[in-house]
């Protein structure tokens, strides 16, 4: 069980055991290192984030499928200033949306292990998962270092 | 299809204001009816509250009745709130001009608020990055600034647009809001002073951004039949149109061209029938610098990828091919969310009446268009204008 620290409404995170969400398989994959997300079995219709229903088909079959976790960069910025709560602690931090190798998908992302000045339209990254503090497993793209 | 008129309008002033979210309707309120003649409060049968986060900001649902009891009336056809988040004024205008084209509504108060400084700007910020979709975009720390400013990049990228060029736009909106006793700011910028300016999210820097502001505006409509009892000049509303496409960030086709925006302006055009450079000015959504640059290509006052020498070449400024912002824009002016697209229909009605300062008055004007983006970028509102009905 979750202990969520911020009240509930200042609680960027969602929650994630099959008590409260239908996509807790997304978020016990994600904890085994994996990206995925659902197919629709209908029409083949590949979505992000997740769904229960297709928005192209309006079939509730799906399957859950590994995205490949490695993309480039097609936009970037920094957090300078004005982080929301029980995100000050980061600042700076910097965000990237993130065109997902194989997939139209632009997935926004935090970019960790580098600085804003470091980075560079077209750069490689790729997944990295992590524990939050309460238990709960989120997920941001670091570079690919070349050696 | 039936013509509707606004035909009075009024503001409380823009800033951070030493007023509740309450009193600042009550300002607004009373600078409309100072506005309106021959108008009897019973009279009026419907209330349109354009508000996007009262629950956050000012810790009250169920907003619309509190307004009506503030204001004085009975409405007794239609009585919601509209949320647009960015737009959710213009929404309220939008749902009125709908009412009383069916002919159920027959006189509408559209008022628009949002009182957004809090004692801790934290939890303001915190409350804004939930226009994002808050589970997936907003958790990674994302709010507008980082959003925009990536659209800037992207811009830059691809067209070759400066920081010089975007700090143009905050110079001019700046300047026009200098002539407006409602602006949040009413000093001068220079473009140096903006590029001097603290950085917020690169290229974006503190004066590409529009403020966090506390404010209310508000507008009467009716139908064109009875508009001239109201006022000697009315202001018409001849077109419009609004688009929605995607909204998780990593579902868009681009950051450089907004297509919503692009749909909703070739409806408005076509339902006006009008072309883009028919419209004597444009109030465009300035929050950021790089929205205003977008928005001319969007809209079509320019070609694809030229919205950077547009503003240096002055044609956005009175005299140019199309004044942009006169009253000074978000920018300039602030940003109370729900206030702002009925901040922007005042500027309109405004200037088709000739009261606005002789500075920024667009002499002669008959067409104008508002419009506003929400969120993301991800929904575009605009709404025609004429000084005659169509
Ligand atoms: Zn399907």
């Amino acid at each position: 069980m979750t202990t969520i620290v911020l009240p509930y409404m200042l609680d960027f995170y969602p929650l994630q055991d099959e008590d409260n969400t239908r996509i807790h398989q997304f978020y016990a994959s994600l904890r085994e290192g994996k990206l995925t997300t659902t197919k629709c079995k209908d029409c083949g219709g590949l979505f992000w984030p997740p769904r229960v229903a297709c928005p192209g088909c309006n079939s509730d079959q799906f399957e859950w499928v590994e995205l490949l976790d490695e993309g480039e960069l097609y936009a970037f910025t920094a957090m300078l200033l004005g982080a929301p709560l029980g995100m000050e602690k980061d600042v700076p931090f910097v965000l990237g949306m993130v065109q997902l190798d194989g997939t139209e998908f632009k997935v926004l992302s935090r970019i960790g292990n580098t600085k804003y000045e470091d980075c560079s339209l077209g750069m490689r990254v790729k997944l990295e998962t992590y524990d939050l503090e309460d238990g709960r497993v989120w997920f941001r793209f670091v570079p690919i270092t070349s050696d | 299809m039936k013509n509707v008129a606004i035909v009075a309008c009024g503001l409380a002033p823009f800033g951070v204001r030493k007023a509740t979210w309450r009193e600042l309707v009550q300002e607004a309120s009373k600078a409309v009816f100072d506005d309106v003649q021959n108008l009897d409060k019973k009279d009026i049968d419907s209330l349109f509250v354009g508000a996007a986060m009262p629950e956050r900001f000012a810790f009250q649902s169920h907003v619309a009745p509190l307004v009506a009891e503030q204001v004085g009336i009975v409405p007794h056809k239609v009585v919601t709130r509209t949320e647009l988040a960015c737009s959710s004024g213009q929404s309220a205008v939008r749902t009125a001009w709908a009412s009383i084209v069916t002919g159920l509504s027959d006189i509408a108060l559209c008022l628009g608020v949002e009182k957004m400084n809090m004692p801790n700007m934290l939890e303001t910020q915190t409350s804004m990055a939930c226009v994002l979709e808050r589970e997936w975009d907003g958790v990674q720390g994302a709010s507008a600034p980082p959003f925009f400013a990536m659209c800037a990049q992207r811009h830059m990228h691809e067209y070759g647009t400066t920081v010089e060029q975007m700090a143009m736009v905050s110079e001019k909106n700046h300047h026009f809001s200098t002539t407006n006793p409602y602006a949040q700011f009413q000093k001068e910028i220079p473009a140096e002073k903006v590029l001097g300016s603290p950085m917020i999210a690169p290229p974006l820097r503190l004066f590409d951004c529009s403020g966090i502001t506390d404010g209310a505006a508000a507008v009467i409509l009716t139908s064109e039949e009875r508009a001239k009892e109201f006022t000697d000049v009315p202001t018409y509303i001849i077109g419009s149109g609004q688009c929605s496409m995607a909204s998780n960030l990593a579902n868009y086709k681009s950051l450089s061209t907004w297509h919503p925006m692009k749909i909703a302006a070739k409806e408005a055009y076509r339902s006006a029938k009008i072309g883009p450079m028919d419209l004597d000015f444009a109030e465009v959504h300035d929050c950021f610098t790089i929205s205003e640059i977008i928005e001319y290509e969007d809209a079509g006052f320019c070609e694809k990828g030229e919205g950077g020498k547009f503003i240096e070449e002055g044609q956005s400024n009175i005299g140019g091919k199309m004044p942009i912002n006169t009253r000074g824009g978000l920018l300039g002016t602030g940003h109370p969310l729900g206030a702002t697209g009925i901040g922007q229909i005042v500027e309109v009605m405004q200037q088709f009446r000739s009261t606005v300062p002789k500075e920024r008055l667009v002499d002669g004007a008959e067409m104008a268009m508002a419009h506003n983006l929400s969120g993301a970028a991800n929904v575009h509102s605009i709404l025609v204008f004429g000084r005659s009905p169509r």
